[in-house]
């Protein structure tokens, strides 16, 4: 595992330019144990290409966020739901 | 390290723990974003606190070059996660190590500003007396009962605590579990573990605990 490992605070301003809101107070559910964790206490390493958020009980890849020259690709397999 | 007042246009009035984005754009082209707690109280103008990191992008910039009157991008407030707002009655804990105190000391100067009557304990581990960010303010804050505990070495004569904080430490310092306490933990990332994992063993309710990692990125 990478050292640099932050939490969701980190992307919360990120996260607000792509979706317009404030997420780092949402509920996120992992959908491979079901963990429900506010998005600020998620695991974040961001020094790979892109973000990758994972669950802290798992481990499992929540969210993958990659900026293209264009546009940003933002895949949400990894979550059951995000409560707003 | 360095404290720079920021005058924002458009800002809107922050809550204390909240983040800014700082974003630096070089003549070509290249830019550089980092992540700032904001260290003023609600109602002031954000201010940051900026430690200055060997091979840092962004922060030799902020501690050494930029002058009054510069301007730079800014994005924020960001964060609804690990602020603590004033009208919250219920006790304060806040365990910051090194530069992790700076959203904690926005939540001490909240509360001095509000007139917030919630008891709250600051728990600040840093390397050497020298190394203890606002250490003046600190030692005349009334109304914010603070702990320092020193890690690599101590001042002669030094009475405090002198070690890394631990699960005995932090059952002498933090408020009992059935207090129902707030607990905000800002730092590294193995500190804020440490810190948050020694709560949860003395009985705090992990929901109670929120965390902030900082990530030396400079």
């Amino acid at each position: 595992m990478s050292k640099r490992t932050l939490d969701g605070n980190a992307i919360g301003g990120l996260l607000l330019e792509l979706f317009g809101a404030d997420l780092t107070a949402a509920p996120c559910a992992c959908d491979g144990c079901g963990a429900r964790e506010e998005v600020a206490r998620l695991d974040v390493y961001a020094d790979c290409p892109g973000v990758v958020v994972r669950c802290r009980h798992c481990g499992d890849v929540l969210i993958t966020i990659v900026r293209g020259r264009t546009r940003t690709y933002v895949d949400l397999r990894g979550t059951r739901g995000l409560e707003l | 390290m360095r404290t720079l007042e920021l005058e924002a246009a458009g800002w809107s009035e922050h809550r204390a723990g909240q983040h800014l984005d700082v974003r630096l754009t070089a003549e070509d082209g290249y830019q550089a974003q980092r992540s700032y707690s904001i260290a003023s109280a609600p109602g002031e103008p954000p201010a940051i606190t900026v430690e200055r990191l060997e091979d840092g992008e962004v922060s030799p910039y902020l501690v050494d070059e930029v002058r009054d009157g510069d301007a730079f991008e800014v994005r924020g407030p960001i964060g609804g996660y690990f602020v603590w707002d004033a009208d919250e009655a219920g006790p304060v804990l806040l365990v910051g190590g090194g530069s992790g105190i700076v959203p904690l000391m926005a939540m001490a100067r909240h509360r001095v500003r509000a007139g917030s009557e919630a008891p709250m304990r600051l728990l600040y581990s840093s390397r050497t007396w020298n190394d203890v960010i606002y250490r003046d303010e600190l030692e005349s804050l009334d109304a914010v009962e603070v702990v320092h505990t020193l890690t690599r070495e101590r001042p002669p004569g030094w009475n405090g605590y002198g070690r890394r904080i631990d699960d005995d430490l932090l059952r002498e310092v933090a408020f009992a579990p059935t207090d129902g306490a707030r607990v905000y933990v800002c730092g590294s990332t193995r500190f804020v573990d440490a810190a948050a994992d020694g709560l949860v063993r003395l009985g705090y309710d992990p929901s109670s605990v929120r965390t902030e990692r900082f990530g030396a990125t400079g």
